[in-house]
């Protein structure tokens, strides 16, 4: 029942390889659906934890399969809290220009995809330092 | 089962690839090769049927986008099929379904294949 999971939280540890994807992506989905969140959003916050799981890994951490990506959810009143510490390369907000999806229609490139699906799927997406850890933090509202 | 696995078929003037289960950066290669060698044999029609595909993440858009360029540049194109909804969100969010075109069944997009050899 949503109400009984208020306020808590679980954390996994995962190295930083893409095989461990569709473990945090699952439990991602799974946490969605346990918070009342319907099939179709659990599927975009699933999306949204993908994209930025790989970005740590591929970017922040440039295939190093040696890091480790720690991911953490927390059922906080009203949203679902999803935060994914690393200590790679970290993203800064001010530096982030998300892609207009009518210029990239106009010029397809292969590329900078993930951010914008993180956008578009979830209430709000943060990146953050503190020391030499970084953090991405998304949160999906609950309606 | 595999995370991912691909079957190919050739029908009358279009290749069909059918991903079944999920393609993320760790699946991703295993599309982007049977793709590639389409492309590489000279296969230009290209139909990917998406009904067993459960999840896509950009890393497997980024795939298509990867050979868009040339298979239109040889007179062909990558039409899509059978999207389960989720994928379909997916690629309406990025737009995609104004970059390609997307039918709701397999022999629809045969079908403009056909259409698009006659013009």
């Amino acid at each position: 029942m949503a109400a009984s999971l208020d306020d808590l939280s679980f954390k996994l540890v995962i190295p930083s390889q893409t095989r461990y994807l569709n473990l945090v992506t699952n439990l991602a989905r799974r946490a969605s659906l346990a918070v009342g969140l319907d099939d179709a959003t659990a599927a975009k916050v699933s999306i949204a934890v993908d994209e930025a799981v790989t970005n740590i890994i591929l970017h922040a951490y440039q295939n190093d399969p040696n890091q480790i990506v720690e991911v953490e959810l927390r059922f906080a009143s009203g949203s679902l809290e999803i935060h994914l510490w690393h200590t790679g390369q970290g993203l800064r907000e001010d530096q982030i220009t998300l892609p207009d999806p009518n210029e990239y229609i106009r010029r397809p490139r292969k590329g900078g995809l993930g951010l914008l699906l993180m956008s578009r799927f979830m209430d709000e997406v943060h990146f953050l330092k503190n020391g030499d850890r970084n953090e991405c933090c998304m949160i999906k509202r609950l309606e | 089962m595999a995370d991912l696995s691909i079957q190919l078929r050739e029908l009358d003037g279009a290749s069909v690839i059918e991903p079944i289960g999920f393609i993320n950066a760790h699946t991703v290669k295993h599309f982007e090769s049977a793709l590639e060698d389409l492309v590489t044999a000279g296969h230009y029609n290209i139909l990917i049927n998406c009904a067993r595909l459960n999840y896509i993440s950009s890393a497997g858009l980024g795939a298509i986008m990867g050979q868009i360029e040339i298979i239109r540049e040889n007179g062909g194109d990558i039409m899509l099929s059978n999207l389960q909804t989720s994928v379909f969100t997916i690629f309406d969010t990025l737009g995609f379904t104004q970059l390609y075109r997307v039918f709701d069944q397999e022999e629809s997009a045969l079908s403009a294949f056909a259409s698009a050899r006659k013009s």
